[in-house]
């Protein structure tokens, strides 16, 4: 307890003693800290003496004049965004959105050209390219953008059809948002640069969303159809076109068939000819003859008559039956 | 000792009042802002626009601070007919600033005075504007051509209606009339634009199934297409079945009947070669007719006047 309030009367006597010199150097402090000041790598610091702009200084540790100079540090290097009939709940490897909520969907439902209401959302991509014009040139210049995105995409989104919207036309309205919000941003003084305006979902109202999927399904549908009937042409006209080849051909083989069997015949028969002509009775008879004798043991039932017997012959057939 | 210690009180005096003397008779203007002086109240020269370090005369004169950048209006949405008596909501804005800040000073006082004077101008040229036009001249800007390459498109043969005036020229004209009235308030509206435009509730009911008609109007067309096209296809079949089918029907005969005719040709040419070749065909063919067409069914009575059997019954 003693030496404590020895100590502490050393250190009042201390403080007296050079008190001058403490507060020189706090004095010293204060101006140092506020002479002295750092500028991070994404930002550009605007440096304001008695309120009017004097220089904007890069990144690093800078000086400036303690109490007369005032610096505001924007992020220019920063890319920033606005989402737009959607809003991004936690950004990650997975992000998660929300989509519902009357915000977001006032945002997001517009008008088309003709007068049908499409659901589109979108971002909007930009850096502040002038610091000077976003900091003293337009109050609150990013809700400021925010409006003016709303409006240019809804002006170009009303020169559109609903159909177009929701398909061919998606590119060629991302380009001509960021072209127009370009120059309009230009226009206000914004002092920012638009990197990029993508577009998200664009989808038809939720309550005629079944609607446009039955478009879909009535699509899908058509193509079957068609997509049967080729299947069934093509199944059909193949096989039809090789039964026609095998039924040419088949007459091919009986043409042949025929002619070589009537050359065969005819010279056969030429060959007999030739011989028969030379003793024509007697190879008549021979032919006869031996026909006969190659005929007759083949058959059932001969019956001889004399040249009286004609009348025999009802009877015989009565016989047979 | 007394006297020293009136000395530094003299002394602390002095310096107090010269800070308050300071401070009353400078004043900073920032980038953002603009200052009109006033002498017990009334404006004393020209407004100070340029930002930096200023003087002024202590106690007697006020410095009132302006905002000098553009700032906001954002209109409350506002449900209007248009010219067919379509009900929507408008949603607007616009950007103004303070041009004339004495001006502004006299006529409107402050930002909040500023704010409600243009709700009541902007608004009224809003409502005006909209209702003396279509819904489609305050949706459409340009007579732009729609692009119809999408199949949909196609089907349902999109286009789009012509316009007159259009959206940003009815922008303008509400902006113009405004910074009319807004002339000798010392503010200036730098632009104006429709921000949101949409239907009113039950209005938007009868948009929805509209849509909902023309969507099935393209299904139906859709699958009747499919149902059309594929009988196309399937007449195609036939036919082309029945071509190839009859082709080969009619050369097969073709070929055959020249094979026939060639045969009978050469059947003609050897058995029609005199009369004796021609008996030698029908008594061989008969012979042959024998051979083939009896069997042990057959049954022949043989008279013995035949040339077989003539020997039968004699020699002679």
């Amino acid at each position: 307890m003693g030496d404590q309030k020895i100590d502490f009367n050393q250190i009042l006597h201390l403080i007296r003693k050079y008190y001058k010199a403490v507060v020189t150097v706090v004095v010293l402090l204060i101006i140092g800290f506020g002479a002295f000041f750092q500028v991070g790598t994404e930002e550009a610091g605007v440096v304001t003496r008695f309120g009017k702009h004097v220089r904007t200084v890069s990144p690093g540790l800078k000086m400036k004049i303690p109490f007369v100079e005032r610096i505001y540090k924007v992020p220019v290097e920063r890319q920033k965004k606005q989402e737009f009939g959607f809003r991004t709940e936690q950004a990650g490897v997975r992000t998660e959105y929300s989509r519902t909520g009357s915000v977001t969907e006032d945002e997001a439902i517009m008008l088309t050209g003709d007068l049908n209401l499409a659901n589109v959302q979108w971002v909007v991509q930009y850096r502040v390219s002038d610091p000077y014009n976003y900091l003293f040139k337009v109050r609150d210049p990013d809700n400021t953008l925010r409006d003016l995105s709303e409006a240019v995409t809804r002006q170009i989104v009303g020169d559109r059809t609903v159909n177009e919207v929701l398909t061919v036309g998606r590119a060629e309205i991302a380009n001509e948002v960021k072209a127009l919000l370009q120059d309009m941003t230009r226009e206000y003084s914004l002092g920012v640069q638009i990197a990029q305006v993508v577009l998200q979902d664009i989808n038809p109202p939720e309550s005629v969303k079944q609607a446009f999927n039955a478009v879909n399904e009535a699509q899908q549908e058509r193509e079957t159809l068609i997509n049967e009937a080729k299947s069934e042409y093509n199944k059909v006209i193949p096989r039809a076109r090789g039964q026609a080849q095998e039924t040419i051909q088949q007459a091919e083989g009986y043409a042949t068939q025929r002619v070589n069997n009537a050359q065969g015949e005819a010279a056969r028969f030429n060959a007999l000819y030739n011989e028969y002509i030379k003793a024509p009775e007697v190879t008549k008879k021979r032919i006869y003859l031996e026909t006969l004798q190659e005929v007759l043991p083949k058959l059932g039932n001969k019956i001889i008559t004399s040249e009286n017997g004609n009348n025999v012959i009802p009877l015989l057939k009565k016989e047979l039956n | 000792m007394m006297n020293k210690r009136s000395k530094l009180t003299l002394i602390t005096a002095l310096v107090i009042a010269g800070i308050v003397v300071l401070t009353q008779s400078i004043y900073i203007v920032d980038e953002t802002q603009q200052v009109v002086i006033t002498q017990f109240g009334r404006p004393i020269g020209d407004a100070v626009t340029e930002p930096g370090l200023k003087f002024k005369t202590p106690f007697v004169q006020e410095a009132n601070f302006f905002e000098k950048r553009y700032m906001e209006w954002d209109g409350d949405p506002n449900q209007i007919p248009t010219k067919e008596k379509k009900f929507i909501f408008v949603d607007s804005y616009a950007r103004w600033h303070i041009t004339d800040p004495l001006q502004f000073y006299k006529r409107l006082t402050d930002e909040r005075g500023a704010q409600s004077r243009l709700d009541d101008i902007i608004d009224g040229e809003t409502r005006d504007q909209v209702a003396s036009h279509s819904l489609e001249e305050v949706v459409r800007n340009t007579n732009r051509q729609a692009d119809t390459t999408a199949k949909i498109s196609i089907m349902i043969e999109d286009s789009l209606a012509q316009i007159e005036v259009g959206r940003k020229r009815i922008q303008n004209m509400i902006q113009e009339k405004a910074n009319e009235e807004t002339k000798d308030l010392g503010i200036e509206i730098l632009d104006f634009r429709f921000k949101r435009i949409n239907y009113v509730e039950d209005v938007r009911q009868r948009v929805y199934d509209r849509m909902k008609s023309e969507r099935i109007r393209i299904a139906d067309k859709f699958r009747s297409e499919g149902e059309g096209e594929a009988s196309r296809i399937n007449g195609e079949k036939e036919r082309e079945l029945s071509q190839i089918q009859s082709a080969a029907y009619k050369e097969a005969e073709t070929i055959k009947g020249k094979a026939d005719a060639e045969a009978t040709r050469i059947y003609a040419e050897a058995y029609n070669k005199s009369s004796r070749s021609v008996e030698l065909y029908s008594f061989v063919k008969s012979m042959e007719t024998f051979v083939n067409t009896f069997d042990t069914s057959t049954t022949v009575i043989l008279s013995t006047d035949s040339d077989l059997y003539k020997y039968l019954k004699s020699m002679e």
